[in-house]
């Protein structure tokens, strides 16, 4: 730990945002005075998380493999006495993946014909091939990337970031999930829940195509005697209402940070239209995410909303590929060539424009951006389907962005792409590696919570250095 | 810029001293080596004053004080040279009381009384003494603290986790806590009922239903019934399932977080992951399922004589070989075989004048009278029969489904296996001259020879449900039947003109009948008579009766008592069912299924599953003083006599911990803060007392003197000084501004729950109906069909109807869904149960803001609040009068009344309600 003593107020400083920042921050967060002491200075200011719910097939998409498609239709045979554990089927012949396979970019990396767009970019980003996740099951798995426990109850990884660090501006929530227009992933809203951690660290939801897109930002459309003025003459007399209570109990912060919440929510709502507007956007923009085209335009809106909110100060930003229903997700269980292909058509395009775009405005200079998954798939079919099964052996991560080395690949699955052999990461890895780059020790953010002092990486986790660019 | 402080929340501030501190459970300091090489005991464990003998300490002198809760905190007080706070107003005293007691305000009425006896120096002790008999006595009362109660329990009407599929049964739990306290059920018994009511107390229903606790936290459906039985992580689920009830188990009742021995002895606390597993094997037999209970005493005994019964049957144990060869049995033998030989007598066939199919089958008649389908085979089908029949009463109506070559397998089913599925079977009388209207015919009961399962029954057939029908798989090539029983049989003149209706509809194609045959009854037939059948019995029965063997008498005689057996329990009212633990339950798929004998438990190695150690046999721990690490259990592989022995246990009277948890748990709630402030974790990593004689002695008063009364316990608290002083700061705010040491009341926010409440008896909308199913106060959109198992998908709460009747019961009664919990009552802090919450979160946000602004059913209300309240032509300043009045129960002074009658002039009574409602007047309570 440094000479110096920081504390979180000082440590906001250094971000530069200034006051206003901290004073929001405190009432986002009522216990925002936690102290982390930074042993470095952060990379990353801000996060966005591209989350393909549903287990992405690595080796149709990032893991290529020539004995895979040598051994095409045989059956799978690991060596002896080795058991091949499906989560809910029989396992079937090798299967190669249906797509093509090409080297791209300076750094050669190998990527499938289903993420054409995603393959100009590779010099950018960070691979992690060997990541591992002790679930197979989609419940138990997307929680150990979310939290970082199979169970339920524990905060998410924007819900900590949350707390450590609070949001970049007072107008804005510091942490945002962005669902799928189809419906909410695996684990519902427990997927962006603040667990144990106050409830102010949730991930506040934007359902982008709503006609309401946050949940009690306006009064219902049928209360016609809720009107501008008699909303700016009843906050200003339950503010007066409120002080003289309050100044009668001077002891009691609560009373008077209740009057600032309402203060904050004024603010809320005025630069929330704004925010979710995209008007303002370019036709050149709006095109290069794909929202004239119907497959693109949803996670192409909402991948240009998270843009922008990260313009505005907010500080973690998921943006979620597929919802947790059957179908129409990255689980492809039943025919990999067409229900894989439709969902990478969706995040494709919308995925790569972010990157750019984030890249031409130098956001991505201080601005992690991650792209992962619950688990991969089963380098086998499903019984005789052309499916896969869910695999938590291997599956394929990457990063790109603040003090991200481009270009690298780091670990290496077997021969088939069944299981992580070399470098093996796991989601406690990952999340250590976003807090370090956002300036947290992972061993030092801790809440107590029923006898332990709980962690988003629970009892392990280690930075994965191989990915941070050096200086 | 406010620096929050949280009176109600230290461990925050805690855990921020925990991020200086480290992290405690680090990977460095798991020990490499076997766990339990430490005993308990030299590690300290009696010296942690949650462990320490408990000994009722004397009542400090103090003063006049008359109630020993004021001369303990006062000793303290003393001590640091701080005084008490004089009593709270009368107002405030009674709004307080009557929130903390059953979570709903008093009324206008009831205040203004209460402030009047209370002017008069003689009256107020009675006055505030009838008013905390009044509010005991509520059936309110039992509903608000059921909520604390389920909290803790991590109560929840859906399971969690990726599908989060609806729990239809955990409600009859929640409605157990809210009468076990209306009832004030001492505490030992509303323990032992929760770990082991099956067992202990198997004459009452209820105590079955009580077992809901430990089946109330979240379940991983996925896991454990769609992940295949042999993959790690359906036994890890497992395993993690045992925990669930363990930590709630320990967690609640011991306030000990023995969780964390599942991986290696507990760091801080003495707990041995030995103890750790031997509770696992406590809970080694069971899985959460529904469980069936009857409501009825009378009929609760009854079954249980008659399921004693039936295993005696099953098992034929000596007894049961006895009354085999009795004359009793001889006789039934015979009465039965003689019903049976007239059975065929029972029916007459039909005359059917006409037959068609909606779906396109070819339906013709064949020789014996029944009907052979062919042709097409629509994905869905309909026959429609009209037939007549001789005068006479209709008893019942038989359907026979008969095999034929012509048929996949033989059938009688038109499917490739030879099965059917029929959905429905719907018959109809027309009298003549009725001309088009025919009277449905309404069928008590359906019987059949064979059922597929008990989800794939005749009974199936007659629920009025079109996804549920009646099958036969595997049971091919042969004859079955159908008979439905008619309800209330009246006689039908000769040309009646009576419609049958088979229906296919359930969505499964291809599955009608291939062949059948359609008769009736006159009689009321009896079903055990008339229920066809097994072949080998039929087998049996054409051996004439003086040539059996007697292992033929004895086969027949078992075959006839059973069937009496299984009428007579057909014959009881359906039992409800309750979520709760049970071994014994019908298997869901091939990978759930209930274990016979109580699953062996092994010390997995760092709580890893594949490195597993010794077996260990059920126990509990070790660090209790004066109780033994061994529980006393006759039959160990009689699942529920390790939970009965645990329950002992843990209500033992030198069970230290249940005693100080529990009072600690109360003091929790009406203080805003335990005296120890982690009511859940009482070890090393926990709070420490502020006041650790007064626990004790409130621990042992409650167990000895009010004999586990929780109802005495809120009295002696409620009517103590201590509780009834005013929060408002004065000389403390200096050496204790935390106020541990209670010199004055702490200054609680209103939850979730009291708003929501508060608001419906505002505006005259609550219904008060008690207990039943959880009631839905959302729309469900997409394929969410959560009911029946679907896929997660948006859940609507903006959008629900504020006047629906739904939207209008106390919000004990909400259906809550784990993983998509209420937005508005998610801003106020309500749990999303997720995890057991011992103490809630109190947050101020900008979300919360705009709940109270914004919500839809907040709005509504508010609409009839002012409608109730006054007419808009009244005078404005009445108007404020009036909502002052009923809302913050108190009168608006001068200039309050000046300013918001002109408010309510240009804007109305609902916008100025709604403005009180958002007041921190209205959401503290002083």
């Amino acid at each position: 730990m440094s000479a110096h003593t920081f504390n979180r107020r000082d440590f906001l400083g250094t971000l530069g945002t200034g006051l206003g920042g901290i004073a929001m921050a405190s009432l986002m967060q009522r216990e925002a005075f936690a102290a982390v002491p930074p042993p470095h200075l952060p990379k990353a200011r801000r996060v966005i998380q591209l989350f393909m719910t549903g287990g992405a097939s690595q080796c149709d998409l990032f893991d290529y493999k020539p004995q895979l498609i040598a051994r095409h239709g045989q059956k799978f045979d690991p060596g002896a006495g080795v058991r091949v554990e499906a989560t809910v089927s029989v396992p079937g012949a090798l299967m190669k993946s249906p797509f093509e396979w090409a080297q791209h970019g300076q750094c050669g990396r190998w990527v499938s014909s289903a993420l054409p767009h995603l393959a100009r970019h590779v010099d950018d980003m960070a691979f992690l091939m060997a990541m591992q996740s002790l679930s197979n099951v989609h419940g138990p798995a997307s929680y150990l990337q979310t939290s970082g426990f199979q169970l339920p109850g524990f905060p998410c990884a924007g819900a900590w970031v949350s707390y450590a660090l609070g949001s970049l501006a007072e107008n804005v929530p510091a942490f945002v999930a962005l669902p799928d227009v189809r419906g909410l992933p695996y684990n519902g809203r427990s997927a962006f829940t603040s667990g144990f951690l106050p409830a102010n660290h949730q991930g506040t939801v934007i359902n982008a195509s709503a006609a309401q897109p946050m949940t009690h930002l306006q009064p219902p459309a049928g209360a016609t005697h809720i009107t501008p003025a008699s909303r700016a003459e009843g906050l200003a007399l339950l503010r007066d209402m409120n002080a003289a209570h309050a100044a009668e109990r001077p002891d009691d912060s609560r009373l008077t940070a209740r009057i600032e919440s309402y203060e904050l929510a004024a603010r809320l709502q005025l630069s929330a239209p704004e925010l979710l507007d995209l008007k303002g956007e370019t036709d050149a923009t709006k095109r290069l995410y794909g929202l004239d085209q119907a497959e693109t335009s949803d996670f192409g809106k909402r991948c240009l909303l998270a843009r922008r909110m990260l313009e505005r100060g907010v500080r973690f930003v998921q943006v979620w590929s597929g919802h947790g229903g059957g179908g129409d997700n990255w689980d492809n269980h039943a025919d990999i060539p067409k229900e894989l292909s439709a969902a990478a058509r969706k995040m494709d395009q919308p995925a790569a424009a972010l990157l750019m775009d984030l890249k031409a405005r130098g956001l991505l200079d201080d601005t992690l951006l991650v792209w992962t998954t619950e688990f991969g798939r089963m380098p086998f079919t499903q019984g005789n389907s052309l499916g896969r099964d869910h695999n938590g052996g291997t599956f394929v991560s990457w990063f790109a962005g603040a003090g991200v080395k481009p270009g690298v690949a780091l670990g290496k699955s077997d021969e088939w792409s069944w299981k992580a052999v070399e470098d093996v990461t796991t989601n406690h890895d990952f999340h250590a590696t976003i807090l370090h780059l956002l300036g947290i020790p992972h061993e030092k953010l801790t809440f107590y919570h029923n006898g332990i002092n709980r962690r988003l990486t629970d009892v392990h986790g280690e930075v994965i250095r191989g990915l941070l660019r050096e200086g | 810029m406010g620096t929050l402080k949280k009176p109600f929340n230290t461990r925050a501030a805690l855990a921020v001293t925990g991020i200086l501190a480290g992290a405690l459970c680090t990977r460095a300091a798991i020990p490499a080596k076997p766990p339990d090489t430490a005993p308990a005991v030299a590690r300290g464990g009696m010296s942690h004053w949650s462990l320490s003998p408990l000994v009722k300490p004397a009542v400090p002198v103090v003063g006049p004080a008359s109630n020993p809760i004021d001369a303990f905190i006062r000793a303290r007080l003393v001590e640091k040279q701080l005084a008490p706070s004089p009593e709270a107003d009368p107002r405030t005293l009674l709004r307080r009381l009557s929130y903390d007691l059953t979570g709903l305000p008093p009324t206008p009425e009831e205040m203004d009384a209460f402030a009047r006896a209370s002017l008069e120096p003689d009256r107020a002790r009675e006055a505030y003494a009838a008013q905390v008999d009044r509010l005991l006595a509520s059936p309110r009362q039992g509903e608000h603290w059921a909520r604390h109660w389920l909290d803790v329990a991590n109560y929840a009407d859906t399971h969690g986790n990726d599908h989060d599929y609806a729990r239809p049964n955990a409600w009859p739990y929640r409605d157990y806590v809210i009468r076990s306290f209306n009832d004030d059920k001492p505490y030992a018994r509303f323990v032992q009922e929760q770990i082991a009511g099956d067992a202990l107390f198997p004459d009452d229903p209820q105590a079955t239903v009580a077992l809901g606790f430990l089946a109330a936290g979240p379940w991983d459906h996925t896991l454990m019934v769609t992940v295949r039985e042999d993959t790690v992580d359906h036994r890890s689920a497992q395993n993690l399932d045992r925990d669930g009830m363990v930590s709630a188990t320990m967690g609640t009742f011991q306030s000990l977080t023995v969780h964390c021995a599942r991986c290696h002895n507990h760091k801080f606390d003495p707990i041995t992951q030995r103890e750790y597993y031997g509770l696992q094997a406590v809970f080694a037999g069971v899985d959460r399922a529904n469980r069936p209970f009857d409501t009825d005493a009378g009929t609760h005994a009854k079954r249980r004589r008659l399921l004693a019964e039936q295993r005696a049957l099953e098992q034929g144990d000596g007894p049961t070989l006895a009354r085999l060869e009795s004359p009793e049995a001889r006789q039934k033998v015979a009465a039965w075989e003689s019903a049976w030989s007239r059975r065929e007598e029972l029916w007459s066939p039909f005359d059917i004048i006409s037959i068609v199919s909606t779906g396109g089958t070819s339906l013709t008649r064949q020789p014996d009278g029944s009907w052979f389908a062919n042709g097409k085979r629509p994905d869905r089908d309909t026959y429609v029969i009209t037939a007549h029949r001789r005068a006479g009463r209709l008893g019942a109506v038989r359907l026979e489904v008969l095999p034929d070559e012509r048929l996949p397998q033989h059938g009688p089913g038109r499917w490739d296996n030879g099965n059917f599925h029929l959905s429905e079977f719907r018959a109809f009388a027309a009298r003549p001259g009725a001309g088009e209207n025919a009277t449905p015919l309404v069928f008590a009961r359906a019987a059949a020879d064979y059922d597929e399962g008990p989800a794939i029954s005749a009974a199936q057939a007659i629920d009025g449900k079109n996804d549920t029908q009646w099958g036969v798989h595997p049971r091919y090539g042969e004859p079955h039947e159908a008979v439905f029983e008619v309800k209330d049989p009246v006689v039908f003149p000769e040309d009646t003109t009576f419609t049958v209706i088979l229906e296919f509809q359930d969505g499964v194609p291809g599955h009608g009948i291939g062949r059948f045959r359609l008769s009736a009854g006159d009689t009321t037939p009896d079903l055990a008579v008339v229920k066809p059948l097994s072949p080998d019995l039929s087998t049996l029965l054409r051996v004439p009766g003086a040539q059996r063997t007697s292992a033929q008498c004895r086969e027949l005689a078992l075959a006839v008592l059973k069937a009496e057996n299984q009428h007579a329990l057909a014959d009881l009212p359906a039992p409800q069912s309750v979520y709760a633990v049970t071994r014994d339950f019908p298997p869901d798929g091939d990978n759930f299924k209930p274990s016979p004998q109580p699953r062996p438990i092994h010390l997995l190695v760092r709580g890893e599953l594949a490195k597993p150690g010794e077996l260990i046999g059920p126990g509990t721990l070790g660090c209790l003083p004066g109780m033994p690490r061994e529980l006393e259990i006759a039959d160990p592989s009689d699942e529920s006599a390790r939970r009965a022995a645990l329950a002992l246990w843990l209500t033992d009277g030198r069970n230290v911990l249940t005693w100080r948890s529990i009072v600690n748990r109360v003091w929790h709630h009406h203080f805003g803060r335990g005296l120890c402030d982690t009511p859940n974790d009482f070890g090393k990593m926990g709070g420490t007392p502020s006041h650790p004689e007064l626990l004790d002695w409130l621990a042992v008063w409650f167990r000895d003197e009010a004999h586990g009364s929780l109802k005495a316990l809120h009295r002696l608290i409620v009517t103590s000084e201590t509780w009834k002083q005013t929060t408002l700061a004065r000389q403390g705010a200096a050496t204790d501004s935390d106020n541990r040491l209670l010199w004055r009341q702490n200054r609680p926010r209103l939850s979730g729950e009291q708003v929501r409440d508060t608001i419906l008896a505002l505006s005259g909308q609550l219904d008060p109906t008690m207990g039943g199913p959880p009631v839905v106060q959302f729309i469900s959109h997409g394929d969410a069909t959560f009911m029946s198992g679907g896929n997660p998908a948006f859940l609507d709460y903006e959008h629900f109807d504020p006047d629906a009747p739904a939207a209008r019961r106390r919000a004990i009664y909400r259906f809550l869904f784990r993983t998509v919990p209420d937005p508005f009552m998610d801003s106020l802090d309500c749990p999303d149960a997720g995890v057991p919450t011992p103490v809630r979160g109190v947050s101020t946000t900008a979300v919360q803001a705009f709940a109270m602004l914004n919500d839809a059913f907040l709005i509504r209300q508010c609409g009839h609040l002012a409608a109730r309240l006054a007419a808009p032509d009244v005078a404005p300043e009445t108007q404020a009068d009036l909502a002052f009045r009923h809302i913050l129960l108190r009168d608006a002074r001068p200039d309050e009344r000046v300013r918001f009658a002109a408010y309510i002039k240009v804007h109305g009574l609902a916008n100025a309600c709604q403005l009180l409602l958002n007041g921190n007047e209205f959401l503290y309570l002083d």
